[in-house]
């Protein structure tokens, strides 16, 4: 075997901070190798070295065993390196071909003009070569996300990259775009191109992959053969304790319905309907789970629930009462909890420190701020306990949220509004980013207050969570409730057909990408 | 190690600088302005021609401009020399203290809108606004109160109709924003000339003093103005009107760091996506910190026909321009601004000494002042853009796992 990319004692400090600490790796050709580590375990920052981003503060980086120092990207691709970012890099209005050949363009008149056909005759051949299904013609903007995913592996190899790096590349996929995915690493690595791909995701490294290397804390600590290990045993490496990685759930003791929304319309900015028509019902002492691909209308569904935008249509029932038109402080006032989608915009005020974040969406309350007055000393007693109780990382209040990796940001707000002893749970994405050991502690917590009677609305990505967790299961598929099923009379392939927009019952409209996937959609992200 | 990765050390240390660092590095920054002033003042004494027994010597090469006496009458002249014996209260350092108190005013109004994510250009139309109120006010209440009654119901009365019509006109730039997005850059500049315009119309005509040849109102009562407290002979300082300022630091201080509405205007200044999800709405405080700082303003206003002019006279100085240095230099903290206000009252009023003492230009004076402040301030401005230089590095750090997140503490 040969190596392709051999990273030696690499290296790389932060201010304060040691992001790879002395990390060593090496990948063979041909070969996927799975780079798996928490979120902040330095799995990007270790790739963003080889790729010529970053300089290691020290440490070798050899590329066909030449020992190579890459002072940007340019480098890096010059030295057939590839790296497919987890937000893809494309221009929207331009052709798959456009982006393809893009900076790189065949020229001709002597370099006056691009030469379009060779340019399109380039792009054919390519993905005729590995297998790839893309329209050469299509705009970006026209096709769907797994294929934006195949045009950037073609923009990779199109200038001549025979180490692809990709970072997260299944997170926004559905279950049969994530097959089709793992299918093209295959023919990839079967043509001699060397694969590294970037997860948190246990199943999807032991799926893919041919070795595994897991990072933790900065650290290598240990590189694994994919076929030899089980879960429990990479789960363990990663967090470095035992991990419970099923959730045991009683069954649901429903009581009122808390919160209900009827024909609700939310449109978005350019007038499009990213909710049409969505009706729906919690009731106390259940988890209601909204699954679907990331983008068909989620965001605006919580963030019209909550208060935060004001729907276009339809109403709005908390607690009984029509509550479409009240402000978001009556709502929380009310009961509603809010865990948002994006903890660094909306979450938490990035420049406080941890015990005036604690308050955020509190400050007004007799318990914080009575008479208008915040009491400090209690507010800090109150980040303190939450601090303790969720295992944020430093224990230390008055650190800046600013200054907490995603995972302990995450921890911290959930604790925040855990603790604010709602009616309604509004949780969107709850464990994103957030470490192995405390997903297991979330879901506990949240398990805890179903069971006190509190109502609960989860949206996720991650089909194992929303399945698990949730009594009723919604999938949504742009804009509308595809169907509300049983998540345990279901399975994930079913649940990725309506994700990707196809009723089972009802082939008429599937699409034909849908249809393809059918047969390859076995094994999954649970593998 | 590259140039380039030198700065941005450079520029990271400064962004994790702690407080007492950062003053430290502000006293370094007013030496080495007063440093290159000096040089300055040396080159043009060079350039300018004198008699040799006007001319000062340094390294045995003679020069028309002396920098030490220069910088000596810059700030100990606006201290009124206070380690050369026979130091009043009422010299030259109440001139200093005058501007100071107006300064705060003004430096607080700005840094009250700005910690609410809003430039207010407009307090010196605010303070124009309220100046004039209080005036017409004062005036029309007057011949009901007088003597020491009259002082002790007057002036806090004039203070509050001051910051009445200064947070109305504060109001309105405010309302337009939140209600329809109009800018409040616009806004605030146009109504600074609007204010000017209307109050020079008002005047001229129907409010003015029919027996002075300038723009003004009958002059206040005696009793309506700040008495001079141990500032013995002089008019247009009062030690009780700087305590007022003092408390109005203490105020905002507490406003912002204490209460539920100022954490509100704090977040909404910050990051307005997260107040919202706080619940904090966003059109509300809009209006309200602009009130409040357009109060803030016309309070400025106040003092200046209470206890400086006696009247309201067209042509009212730059304080409220003035603020919006003072406030950036403070960096929009409440107590900072305190001593920025200082520092500018002495530059103010140094400079009136230095033209007095010296054949300096006044020109170059200016560029002293300007040289101060820009060195002062830089620092700062280094270390905003420090933070972003490491934020940049640090939101490029994590982008696996969802949103970036930051991979500082592990």
């Amino acid at each position: 075997m040969d190596t392709a990319v051999h990273l030696d004692g690499i290296t790389k400090r932060f201010p304060g901070v040691v992001a790879n600490d002395n990390v060593d790796l090496a990948v063979e050709r041909g070969t996927v190798h799975a780079l798996l580590g928490e979120n902040g375990a330095g799995k990007t920052t270790l790739m963003n070295v080889l790729y010529g981003l970053y300089d290691p503060t020290a440490g070798r980086v050899l590329v066909d065993g030449a020992e190579r120092s890459f002072e940007s990207p340019r480098d890096a691709i010059d030295a057939g390196i590839g790296m497919i970012h987890q937000h893809f890099m494309l221009v929207d209005p331009m052709t798959v071909t456009e982006n393809i050949t893009l900076g790189n363009e065949p020229k001709k008149w002597g370099g006056l003009a691009v030469d379009r056909e060779a340019a399109r005759s380039a792009v054919v051949d390519l993905s005729e070569r590995y297998g790839f299904d893309v329209d050469p013609d299509a705009r970006i903007e026209d096709v769907s996300v797994g294929e934006q995913q195949r045009v950037e592996i073609l923009k990779a190899l199109y200038r001549g990259a025979d180490v692809l790096i990709l970072d997260e590349p299944t997170a926004v996929l559905t279950p049969q775009e994530v097959e089709e995915l793992f299918e093209v690493l295959e023919e990839l690595t079967a043509q001699g191109k060397t694969i590294i791909f970037i997860t948190h995701k246990l199943g999807e490294a032991m799926r893919a992959a041919d070795e595994i290397t897991v990072l933790r804390d900065g650290r290598n600590v240990g590189t694994v053969d994919a076929a030899e290990t089980t879960r429990e045993g990479l789960a363990e490496l990663m967090v470095g304790r035992e991990v419970l990685l099923d959730v045991d759930k009683p069954p649901a003791e429903t009581g009122d319905v808390v919160a209900a929304a009827s024909d609700l319309v939310v449109e978005d900015e350019r007038g499009v309907r990213a909710v049409d028509g969505v009706g729906f019902e919690v009731r106390a002492g259940e988890v209601f789970g909204i699954a679907g691909v990331d983008g068909n209308g989620q965001s605006e569904l919580i963030e019209a629930l909550t208060g935060l935008s004001t729907p276009d249509g339809g109403r709005i029932e908390f607690l009984g009462r029509d509550v479409t038109d009240d402000s978001r402080r009556s709502r929380i006032d009310d009961g509603m909890a809010y865990i948002p989608e994006d903890r660094q915009d909306r979450g938490l005020v990035m420049d406080f420190d941890l015990v005036e974040n604690a308050i955020l969406g509190s400050q007004h309350t007799a318990e914080f701020g009575p008479n208008g007055r915040i009491d400090w000393p209690h507010t800090r007693e109150h980040a303190e306990s939450i601090i303790d109780e969720y295992d944020v990382r430093p224990p230390n209040a008055d650190s800046t949220s600013e200054s907490l990796s995603g995972g302990n940001q995450q921890k911290f707000i959930v604790g925040r509004e855990f603790e604010r002893d709602p009616e309604l749970v509004v949780a969107a994405h709850p464990t994103r980013g957030v470490d192995v050991g405390s997903i297991e502690f979330i879901h506990e917590r949240l398990l805890e207050l179903r069971k006190e009677g509190v109502a609960v609305l989860l949206v996720s990505s991650k089909l194992e969570e929303v399945q698990g967790l949730s009594d009723r299961l919604a999938v949504m598929y742009e804009g509308e409730f595809m169907d509300v099923v049983d998540p345990t009379a279901t399975t994930e392939e079913e649940l990725g057909l309506l994700m990707a927009g196809e009723r089972p019952d009802a082939d008429s409209t599937a699409t034909a990408e849908t249809e393809r996937d059918v047969g390859a959609s076995a094994g999954g992200e649970r593998a | 190690m590259s140039v380039r990765d030198r700065a941005r050390d450079v520029l990271e240390r400064l962004a994790i600088a702690s407080a007492t660092e950062r003053i430290l590095i502000s006293t370094a920054a007013l030496v080495l302005s007063i440093l290159v002033g000096a040089v300055l003042v040396l080159v043009a004494g060079r350039m300018t021609a004198c008699t040799a027994n006007e001319a000062v010597y340094y390294f045995g090469t003679g020069f028309c401009y002396d920098p030490v006496l220069v910088f000596d009458r810059l700030f100990l002249g606006a201290l009124g020399d206070p380690f050369s014996g026979g130091w009043s209260p009422g010299g030259q350092f109440s001139i200093t203290l005058r501007e100071t108190t107006l300064l705060l005013f003004t430096g607080l109004s700005v840094a009250l809108a700005f910690r609410a994510g809003i430039f207010n250009i407009g307090t010196q139309g605010q303070m124009v606004v309220g100046a004039l109120a209080t005036a017409l006010g004062v005036l029309w209440v007057s011949p009901l109160v007088s003597g020491v009654v009259g002082t002790v119901l007057l002036i806090p009365f004039g203070i509050l109709v001051g910051a009445v019509f200064g947070g109305l006109y504060g109001a309105i730039p405010g309302l337009l924003k939140a209600y329809a997005d109009a800018n409040e850059v616009i806004t605030t500049i146009m109504l600074n000339f609007i204010a000017t315009g209307v109050t020079l119309y008002l005047v001229s005509g129907v409010f003015k003093d029919p027996n002075s040849p300038a723009n003004q109102t009958v002059p206040l009562p005696e009793y309506a103005q700040f008495p001079a407290v141990l500032f013995g002979g002089r008019q247009d300082f009062s030690l009780i009107a700087l305590a007022f300022g003092l408390v109005a630091i203490g105020g905002l201080y507490y406003l912002l760091e204490h209460t539920a509405f100022g954490y509100d205007v704090r977040t909404s200044g910050i990051q307005p996506d997260a107040a919202e999800y706080g619940g904090v709405d966003a059109a509300k405080t809009i209006v309200s910190s602009l009130t409040l700082s357009g109060a803030l303003g016309g309070i400025a206003g106040a003092m200046y026909v209470m206890m400086v002019l006696g009247t309201f006279q067209t042509g009212v100085p730059d304080y409220g321009f003035d603020g919006i240095t003072v406030s950036i230099l403070a960096g929009n903290n409440p107590i900072g601004v305190g001593v920025a206000a200082l520092l500018f009252g002495v530059l103010k009023s140094g400079t009136t000494v230095v033209q007095f003492a010296t054949d300096v230009p006044p020109q170059l004076v200016g560029v002293l002042r300007g040289l101060i402040i820009l060195f002062v301030a830089m620092p700062e401005f280094f270390r905003l853009i420090g933070k972003r230089v490491t934020d940049a590095g640090e939101k490029a750090v994590a982008t696996d796992g969802g949103r970036p997140g930051g991979e500082s503490d592990e």
